[in-house]
C-alpha cells in the first residue's frame, strides 16, 4: 500500500514538473518575440513602404531613377517607334509580352536590379547593359543576354492622376 | 544517443563532471533561507541587462546630434522598441537592488569573513564594475540629466593630484562633455558588462571552493548539505518568479517613476536643470561628497565610502563565528548602518539647505565611524558573549578552530581545502 | 531586513517633485480617442504656430485614428510621414521671444508633475490689478496666455477653457507615450502569466523539498 502511494506522489510531482516546464518554456519563448521583432523594419521604416513619383519632368525618351524602398527604380518615357518594337517581340530568354509590363504603353517601370547578383544596369542605347557580369535588356527590361535568368522586375504601382504614379501598391 | 553523445563530449570536455560536481551533487547547506537567492537573482538580471542591451545597440546612435532622436526612435517606431529600453532602464534599477541585498545579507551574516574573503572582494570588484557600467549608460540618452550627471562626475576627477584638468579633459576627450564622451561612454558601456561576466566567473569558482556560508554561521558537517540541484534550482527558479512579478510591475505600469523628467530634454551645455540628482542607487554616496566642504576631501570620503566594505574582513576581529544571528551587537549596528543609509540617501535626494547638509555631515560622520568601531566592537562583544556563555554548538566550533591552529602549520586555517 | 528593501524603493521617490505637485491642480488624463482627437485640432489651432512636436508625424495621427481630412487639411503638401513642424522659424521665434519656443512631444513627461503640470500651466494664467499678465506654476514664462484664462470672468466660458486645456494635455500626454495604452494592456498578461507561473514554480519547489523529510 504505502507503495503505490509513493508510486502516485512520484507520478503527481512529475505531472507537476512537466506542466510547469511547458508552462515556463512558453514563456520563455513568448519573451524572444519582442527581441526577434525588434529587428523588423520599424514603422519610420515602414511608411516610405510606397514612393509617389512625378512623371511631368521626364522628356520622351528619358529614364529617371526614383528610390523605392530604398532600391532603384528606372521609369523609362518610351517613344512609339520604341513601344512598336517592344510590342513586336516577346523578349529572349524569359518570354512576356510588352503589354504585361506596362500599365501605360508609353511609360516603363521597372525595378533597376539585374536579376543575376543584384547590381545596377545602365542605360546604354537601346534598353539596359548590366556592367558586373555582362547582362542585357530590352526596352521593355526583358533580358536578351545572360547571365540574368529572368527580366528586370515590375514593381507594383498605379497611376494616382496622368502624370504622377504611387509605386508599392497596384491599386487605391 | 544522448549517452552517446554524453560520452563522446566528455572524452573531450569535462561535461558529465562538471555538471556533477557543481549542480546534482555540489553541497549546499540546507538551512539557506530566502535571502540566498539573491545571487542568482543578480546573474539573472546581469544576462537581462545584456541581451536588452545588444538589442538596444542596435538601434542607437552614439552621436551627440542623434542619440536623443535615436532613443525616441527606438521608444516610437522600434517594434516593440519601448519594452526593450524600459526593461533595460528598469534593470538598471533592479540590478543595484538586488546587488544592495546580497551584499545586506553578507554583512548581516558575516559571511565576507574566513574563508570568503576573496568571494567579498571580487563582489567588491564587481560593485565598482557594475556602477561604472551604470554610470556610463546614463549618459547615453543625452538628455539634461544625462548631461550634467557625467559633466559633476567626471569633473571629481579633478580632484587627481597634480593632473586634475588634465585627466578631467582626457576623460572627456575635450574641454566639456561632449561628442567624444558620449562616443567613449558607448564603447566601455557595451565592454565593461562582459568583464563583469568574467568577474562573475572567478567570483563563483571562489564560491564553489569555499562553499556558501549559512545562516547558522557554523560550518555545517556533511549530514546537513543537500545537492544544489533540484533543491535550490527548484528554489532560486520560485524566488525568480516573484522577483519577476515586481520587476514587470515596474516595466508595465511604473517605468517613468524610476526616470528622471529632466532627461526628457536634449542635453543642452548652456543650461543646468535646477536640481540635478542621481539615480537613486547612487544617493548615499552622492550625499556623503556633498557633505564634506571640500572638493578633494569629498571625493576622497566618496571613493573610500565605496570601497570601506573591502576592509571588513580586517575590521571584523571577533572570534564568534558567523555574523547577526550569533552576535547582538553586530545585529543592532547592522540595523543602524541600514537607516544611516536611508537618511543618507535622503540627504542626496534633497536640494542642500542648512538643515540637510547638517543631517548628512552627521549620518557622514556615523558611516565612517561605524566601519572604523567594528574592531574594538566586535572584540568586546566577542568578551562579553564568552562571558556570558556560548551555545554549545558555537563552543564546540571556536575550540576545534583553536585546535587546528596550534596542530596545522600556522598558515592553514579553517575552512581551507582539508 | 524587508524595511531595507522598501525604504530603498521609496527612496527613489523621496524627491522635491512632492512639495511642487502641491500647488498643481489634480488633473487626469483621458486616453480614449475623442477626447485626444478635440485636443490634436485645438493644439493645431492654439500652439502649433509657435511649438514643434517633432517625433509625431501625419502618419502617427491617421494610425490613431484622426480624421483623415483634417489630416490632410494641417499638412499642406508635406508627406504623410513629416513631423509636425511649427510654421514659425527658429530665428523668427528668437526675434519675437528672445527664445526657441519648447519641442512639446514630451512635454508631458519633461516636467515635475507631468501632465498635472502643463495643465495647471495653461489655466495658471492671471492679471495683476495694473493689467499685466503672469503665470503662477511658471512665473518666468515667456509665452503668451494661449487660452485667455486671464481674460475671461465668465463662469461658463472658463469651464470652456479648461476642457480645451484637458483635450489638449490629453493628446500630449498620447504624444509623448504613444504606446502607454499597449503597454498596460501587455502588461496585465504578462503580470497575470508571472502569476500563475510563480504558483507553479513554488509547488514545484514545496514538492521537491518535501523529499527531505
Amino acid at each position: 500500500m504505502s507503495e503505490s502511494d509513493t508510486l502516485g506522489d512520484s507520478k503527481r510531482r512529475n505531472f507537476l514538473i512537466k506542466v510547469t516546464t511547458v508552462v515556463g518554456g512558453a514563456g520563455a519563448a513568448a519573451v524572444c518575440v519582442p527581441f526577434v521583432a525588434s529587428m523588423n523594419p520599424s514603422s519610420d521604416v515602414l511608411a516610405k513602404a510606397t514612393t509617389e513619383a512625378d512623371l511631368s519632368g521626364i522628356p520622351v525618351g528619358g529614364v529617371h531613377t526614383v528610390a523605392w524602398q530604398g532600391k532603384p527604380v528606372f521609369i523609362f518615357h518610351r517613344d512609339p517607334e520604341e513601344i512598336k518594337a517592344m510590342e513586336a517581340s516577346d523578349g529572349g530568354f524569359d518570354p512576356e509580352p510588352d503589354q504585361q509590363r506596362v500599365k501605360r504603353p508609353e511609360w516603363l517601370v521597372v525595378i533597376g536590379i539585374c536579376t543575376h547578383l543584384g547590381c545596377v544596369p545602365n542605360k546604354e542605347g537601346p534598353g539596359w547593359t548590366c556592367h558586373c557580369h555582362g547582362s542585357q535588356y530590352d526596352d521593355s527590361g526583358r533580358v536578351v543576354r545572360g547571365p540574368a535568368p529572368r527580366n528586370l522586375a515590375v514593381p507594383p504601382y498605379y497611376f494616382v492622376a496622368d502624370n504622377k504614379i504611387l509605386i508599392g501598391k497596384s491599386k487605391a | 544517443m544522448t549517452n552517446k553523445t554524453i560520452n563522446w563530449i566528455d572524452r573531450r570536455f569535462p561535461f558529465s563532471s562538471f555538471v556533477k560536481h557543481d549542480l546534482t551533487e555540489y553541497p549546499t547547506p540546507r538551512n539557506l533561507s530566502y535571502w540566498w537567492n539573491f545571487g542568482f537573482l543578480a546573474g539573472f538580471v546581469l544576462v537581462l541587462q545584456v541581451a536588452t542591451g545588444v538589442f538596444l545597440a542596435m538601434h542607437y546612435k552614439a552621436d551627440a546630434g542623434l542619440s536623443f532622436d535615436s532613443v525616441q526612435h527606438i521608444m516610437r517606431d522600434v517594434n516593440y522598441g519601448w519594452l526593450l529600453r524600459f526593461m533595460h532602464a528598469t534593470g538598471a534599477s533592479a540590478f543595484f537592488l538586488v546587488i544592495y541585498i546580497h551584499m545586506a545579507r553578507t554583512l548581516y551574516y558575516g559571511s565576507y569573513r574566513a574563508p570568503r574573503e576573496l568571494m567579498w572582494w571580487t563582489g567588491q570588484g564587481l560593485l565598482l564594475l557594475l556602477m561604472a557600467t551604470a554610470f556610463m549608460g546614463y549618459l547615453l540618452p543625452w538628455g539634461q540629466m544625462s548631461f550634467w550627471g557625467a559633466t559633476v562626475i567626471t569633473n571629481l576627477f579633478k580632484a587627481t593630484p597634480f593632473y586634475g584638468e588634465e585627466v578631467v579633459t582626457w576623460l572627456r576627450g575635450g574641454f566639456s562633455v561632449g561628442d567624444a564622451t558620449l562616443t567613449r561612454f558607448f564603447s566601455l558601456h557595451y565592454l565593461l558588462p562582459f568583464l563583469i561576466l568574467g568577474g562573475v566567473a572567478v567570483h563563483l569558482i571562489a564560491l564553489h571552493t569555499v562553499k556558501s556560508s549559512n545562516p547558522s554561521g557554523i560550518d555545517l558537517a556533511a549530514k546537513d548539505n543537500i545537492p544544489f540541484h533540484p533543491y535550490f534550482t527548484s528554489k532560486d527558479f520560485y524566488g525568480l518568479g516573484i522577483f519577476l512579478i515586481v520587476y514587470c510591475l515596474f516595466v508595465f505600469f511604473l517605468p517613468n517613476s524610476l526616470m528622471e523628467p529632466a532627461n526628457n530634454i536634449p542635453a543642452n551645455p548652456m543650461q543646468t536643470p535646477t536640481h540635478i540628482v542621481p539615480e537613486w542607487y547612487f544617493l548615499p554616496f552622492y550625499a556623503i561628497l556633498r557633505s564634506v566642504p571640500d572638493l578633494v576631501g569629498g571625493v576622497v570620503a566618496m571613493g573610500l565610502s565605496v570601497m570601506m566594505f573591502a576592509f571588513m574582513p580586517f575590521l571584523d576581529r571577533s572570534r564568534i563565528p558567523g555574523g547577526a544571528s550569533n552576535r547582538p551587537m553586530v545585529k543592532l549596528g547592522f540595523y543602524l548602518f541600514l537607516i544611516n543609509m536611508l537618511v543618507l540617501g535622503y540627504v542626496g535626494a534633497t536640494p542642500p539647505s542648512n538643515q540637510t547638509i547638517l543631517i548628512g555631515r552627521v549620518a557622514t560622520l556615523f558611516y565612517f565611524g561605524s566601519f572604523f568601531l567594528i574592531p574594538f566592537i566586535s572584540k568586546a562583544e566577542e568578551r562579553w558573549l564568552i562571558k556570558r556563555g556560548l551555545p554549545a554548538e558555537l563552543k564546540e566550533l571556536m575550540e576545534r578552530e583553536a585546535r587546528e591552529k596550534i596542530d596545522l602549520p600556522p598558515h592553514r586555517r579553517a575552512g581551507d581545502d582539508k | 531586513m524587508n524595511k531595507f528593501f522598501i525604504s530603498l524603493m521609496l527612496c527613489s521617490f523621496v524627491s522635491p517633485v512632492w512639495s511642487a505637485e502641491a500647488m498643481l491642480e489634480t488633473f487626469k488624463v483621458d486616453t480614449d480617442l475623442p477626447a485626444i482627437a478635440r485636443g490634436v485640432d485645438d493644439l493645431m489651432n492654439n500652439c502649433h504656430s509657435c511649438h514643434n512636436l517633432k517625433y509625431v508625424t501625419y502618419l502617427d495621427l491617421a494610425k490613431l485614428g484622426i480624421d483623415r481630412q483634417k489630416i490632410d487639411g494641417w499638412r499642406g503638401d508635406q508627406p504623410m510621414d513629416a513631423p509636425l513642424a511649427s510654421l514659425m522659424s527658429d530665428e523668427a521665434a528668437m526675434q519675437s521671444f528672445n527664445l526657441v519656443p519648447p519641442d512639446l512631444s514630451l512635454m508631458t513627461k519633461a516636467r515635475e508633475g507631468g501632465a498635472s503640470y502643463v495643465y495647471s500651466y495653461l489655466l495658471g494664467y492671471y492679471n495683476t490689478p495694473d493689467g499685466v499678465t503672469h503665470n503662477h506654476i511658471f512665473p518666468a514664462t515667456k509665452m503668451p496666455d494661449p487660452l485667455g484664462m486671464s481674460t475671461t470672468t465668465d463662469h461658463a466660458q472658463r469651464e470652456e477653457i479648461r476642457k480645451t486645456a484637458h483635450d489638449i494635455v490629453s493628446f500630449l500626454s498620447w504624444a509623448a507615450d504613444p504606446h502607454e495604452q499597449e503597454r498596460y494592456r501587455l502588461g496585465y498578461y504578462v503580470i497575470g502569466y508571472l502569476v500563475i507561473l510563480t504558483l507553479l514554480l513554488y509547488f514545484v519547489k514545496k514538492q521537491i523539498w518535501s523529499r527531505l523529510k
